[in-house]
C-alpha cells in the first residue's frame, strides 16, 4: 500500500487544515527515486488527472516495482480549489516562488517544503497542463544542454521535446531547482482535453520503465504504439503573434501541417467587425499550440509553430 | 459551537457552518456575520457580543453565526470563491442546488428566530459609521433604536431584495434588522465595540440581558433625510472629514484632485447640517460615485 504523507500543512485563518500531499510507492526491491509533481498552478487539471491516473495504475504493480516513486498530485490545493493559476489571498505564482523560503508566507513554505522533499530524486518529472488561453499538443520540456534529459524524453510517448533555454524568470521555477527535470504538458488550461492524460499517463508510466523502475513486464502497452516525438531546440520553435487586438479566429487545430503563407487566422475587431488581420504561419512546420483565448492584444501569441525540417516530424500524432 | 451544516469541498478540508447557542427557551434571537468574506468588523462584533453571553448568561436564546462565508474570509473576498457568487443573493437557497445555494437554504433553516439580524460592514473602498437599517415603521424600528447605535436609517422595507437574506427572514414571518459598520478587508476595532453593545442593547431591549446599548444615537433619519454627495468628475479623493463628525452647511467634506500633477478638479460641501455617516476611503474615484453621505439633522 502507498505510504500518504503531508510534506507541509498549510492552516487556513478560517479554520481548517490544507495538507500537500505525498504518495510514496516503494517496489521490494532497491532502484531509483523517481518525483512526480502535478498542479503547482491551480489551472492545470490535465497534470493532477494523469497524476491520479498513475497513482491507480502504480497501486496495482507497487511490489514489483524496482526503486519508489514518489506523487504529489497538488501542490498548489488552494489555486486549483477554485481553478485560478495563482495562490489565492497572497495572489501569486507558485511556479516563480521556488526555492522557497521556510519562514515565509504559506505559498514561499510549499515551495520550500517541495524542493526539501524531492531533493535526492534520481529523476524530477513536472506534469502540467497548458495555459488556459492556448491548446497545446503533448509535449516534454527540458533544459538546454541537458542531453540526457532530452533523451530520456524522445520515452515521453510525446510529440516535441523541446529544450528550451532558460527564460528570466527561469530560477525561480520548480523545473529549473532539480538538474534532468522533464516537464510534460499538453491540453488547454483548466480542461482535460480527450486523449491527452492518457498520452501523457503512458509517456510516465514509460519513462518509468526506461529509467528501470517498472519492469517490462507492467507496461501496459506495447512499446510501438508510443509517438516518437520531434526534438527540437529554441531556433525550430516559432511563436507567431497578432499585429492588433481584436478577436482571433483560428484556422488550425494543433499538430496540423502548415505550409510557409498559410493561413493560420484572423484578428477581428470585436466591434467593427470586418475581414480582420490575416495571420500567416512564417515557416512550415506543424501548429504546437493555437489560442483558444479569443480575445488578444497587439502582441498577444496566437499560435506556436515548430519547424518541420527532421523527418521524424510527420511521425507526430 | 455546533457545525450545523457541512459540504466537502474540492482540494481543501470541507466547508462548515459554525453556529453558538447561548441559553434556552424563548425569546430566540440569531445574529448573522460573515455572509461576505470580507467584512471583518462585523464578525469580530459578534465574537464581542460572544463573550459578553459566556460572562452573562442570558434569558431565552440567542444563535450567533460569526462567518458564514469562511472560504470568501479565507481570501479577503465577498462572494464564494469557487464561482464568484454572493451568498446573499441566493436565497432561499436550495438543499440541492449550487454550493451557495446549499449553504442559503442551511443558514436560513438555522436561523429561525424570533429576531433576526445580519450583520455587515462597508465595501473595502468605504467606511461605514456603525447603523441599524429598518423599515419605517412597526416593531423593528422599536429594536433598532433601541440599539442606540450612531445612526438609525430608516428605509421601505419592501425593497429589500428577498434573494438577500433579510427578505428572505421577512419573507418567513420573522422580525429582521440589517446592521453595518466599519469597511471591508479591515477591522475598525472600535466600531465593532459600537456594534457588540448596540446587539447587546436589542438583547436587553427584548428582556434576554438585563442591560446593553451603543454610544447613543447621532441621527435617526429616513431615506429622504441621507444626502448622498457623490463625485462631479473621476479623479483622486482628498477628505476632509472624518467619519462620524458633524458638519454645518456648506461646511467642506472633500476635493477631487487629478489623480497625477494633483490639481484641483473640484470640491464636495455639505448641503445641509448633518452626520457623516458613509466616507469613501478608496481615493481613486469615477464620475457619479458616491463620496459622502451625511445623514441630515434638523
Amino acid at each position: 500500500m502507498p505510504q500518504h504523507h503531508a510534506i507541509v500543512t498549510v492552516e487556513m485563518p478560517s479554520g481548517g487544515d490544507v495538507p500537500i500531499v505525498r504518495h510514496r510507492l516503494r517496489g521490494a526491491q532497491p532502484g531509483p527515486r523517481v518525483a512526480i509533481v502535478a498542479g503547482i498552478r491551480g489551472d492545470t487539471p490535465e497534470g493532477i488527472r494523469v497524476a491520479t491516473d498513475l497513482l491507480r495504475f502504480l497501486v496495482g504493480v507497487e511490489a514489483d516495482l524496482r526503486g519508489t516513486v514518489d506523487l504529489y498530485p497538488c501542490a498548489n490545493p488552494l489555486a486549483a480549489h477554485r481553478g485560478s493559476r495563482r495562490w489565492p489571498f497572497f495572489d501569486v505564482d507558485l511556479n516563480r516562488l521556488f526555492p522557497g523560503r521556510a519562514d515565509g508566507h504559506p505559498p514561499d513554505r510549499v515551495a520550500h517544503a517541495l524542493v526539501q522533499d524531492v531533493i535526492g530524486a534520481d529523476q524530477v518529472i513536472e506534469l502540467r497542463g497548458a495555459h488556459p488561453a492556448f491548446r497545446e499538443v503533448p509535449q516534454a520540456h527540458v533544459r538546454h544542454r541537458d542531453p540526457e534529459a532530452a533523451e530520456l524524453a524522445m520515452h515521453a510517448n510525446v510529440a516535441v521535446v523541446w529544450s528550451r533555454h532558460p527564460g528570466p524568470a527561469a530560477a525561480s521555477t520548480f523545473a529549473y531547482q532539480l538538474p534532468g527535470t522533464i516537464v510534460l504538458e499538453g491540453g488547454t488550461g483548466n480542461r482535460l482535453t480527450a486523449g491527452v492524460s492518457r498520452d501523457l499517463t503512458e509517456g510516465v508510466i514509460n519513462l518509468l520503465n526506461t529509467v528501470g523502475v517498472l519492469p517490462d513486464q507492467h507496461l501496459p502497452f506495447h512499446w510501438a504504439a508510443l509517438t516518437r516525438p520531434l526534438r527540437v531546440t529554441d531556433d525550430k520553435v516559432v511563436r507567431v503573434r497578432a499585429g492588433r487586438g481584436g478577436l482571433f479566429m483560428p484556422e488550425g487545430s494543433p499538430w496540423s501541417e502548415v505550409q510557409a503563407g498559410d493561413l493560420l487566422g484572423r484578428v477581428v475587431d470585436p466591434v467593427q467587425g470586418g475581414e480582420g488581420e490575416p495571420i500567416v504561419s512564417p515557416v512550415s512546420g506543424r501548429l504546437m499550440a493555437v489560442r483558444e483565448q479569443p480575445v488578444v492584444f497587439p502582441g498577444s501569441m496566437v499560435a506556436r509553430v515548430v519547424v518541420a525540417d527532421s523527418p521524424e516530424a510527420s511521425e507526430g500524432p | 459551537m455546533s457545525v450545523v451544516f457541512r459540504m466537502d469541498a474540492p482540494y481543501r478540508g470541507a466547508y462548515e457552518l459554525h453556529r453558538l447557542t447561548f441559553g434556552s427557551g424563548s425569546p430566540t434571537v440569531s445574529i448573522v456575520a460573515g455572509l461576505h468574506g470580507y467584512e471583518l468588523t462585523g464578525l469580530h462584533a459578534v465574537n464581542m457580543l460572544a463573550t459578553m453571553l459566556r460572562v452573562q448568561p442570558p434569558r431565552g436564546t440567542v444563535h450567533l453565526l460569526p462567518l458564514v462565508n469562511t472560504f470568501g474570509a479565507d481570501e479577503a473576498r465577498k462572494r464564494w470563491p469557487f464561482d464568484d457568487q454572493d451568498i446573499n443573493r441566493a436565497f432561499p437557497g436550495d438543499p440541492s442546488g449550487t454550493a451557495v445555494q446549499r449553504i442559503a437554504h442551511a443558514l436560513l433553516e438555522h436561523s429561525t428566530a424570533d429576531v433576526c439580524v445580519d450583520v455587515h460592514s462597508g465595501a473595502p473602498h468605504v467606511r461605514e459609521l456603525p447603523q441599524v437599517r429598518v423599515p419605517l415603521g412597526g416593531e423593528e424600528l422599536e429594536l433598532g433604536r433601541a440599539m442606540k447605535v450612531p445612526v438609525v436609517w430608516r428605509r421601505p422595507g419592501d425593497r429589500l431584495d428577498a434573494t438577500g437574506l433579510v427578505g428572505a427572514w421577512r419573507l418567513a414571518g420573522r422580525r429582521a434588522l440589517v446592521v453595518e459598520g466599519g469597511r471591508g478587508s479591515t477591522l475598525d476595532t472600535s466600531h465593532s465595540e459600537t456594534i457588540a453593545r448596540g446587539l447587546a442593547g436589542l438583547l436587553a431591549h427584548m428582556g434576554v440581558l438585563p442591560a446593553g446599548g451603543g454610544p447613543g444615537t447621532l441621527a435617526d433619519v429616513t431615506h429622504a433625510q441621507v444626502a448622498q454627495h457623490r463625485a462631479d468628475m473621476g479623479g483622486f479623493f482628498v477628505p476632509e472629514v472624518r467619519i462620524g463628525q458633524q458638519v454645518a452647511g456648506g461646511q467642506l467634506l472633500g476635493h477631487v484632485q487629478a489623480p497625477v500633477g494633483g490639481e484641483r478638479l473640484g470640491e464636495l460641501r455639505a448641503r445641509r447640517k448633518g452626520i457623516v455617516m458613509t466616507l469613501r476611503a478608496y481615493p481613486l474615484v469615477h464620475a457619479q460615485e458616491l463620496l459622502v453621505r451625511i445623514a441630515e439633522l434638523p
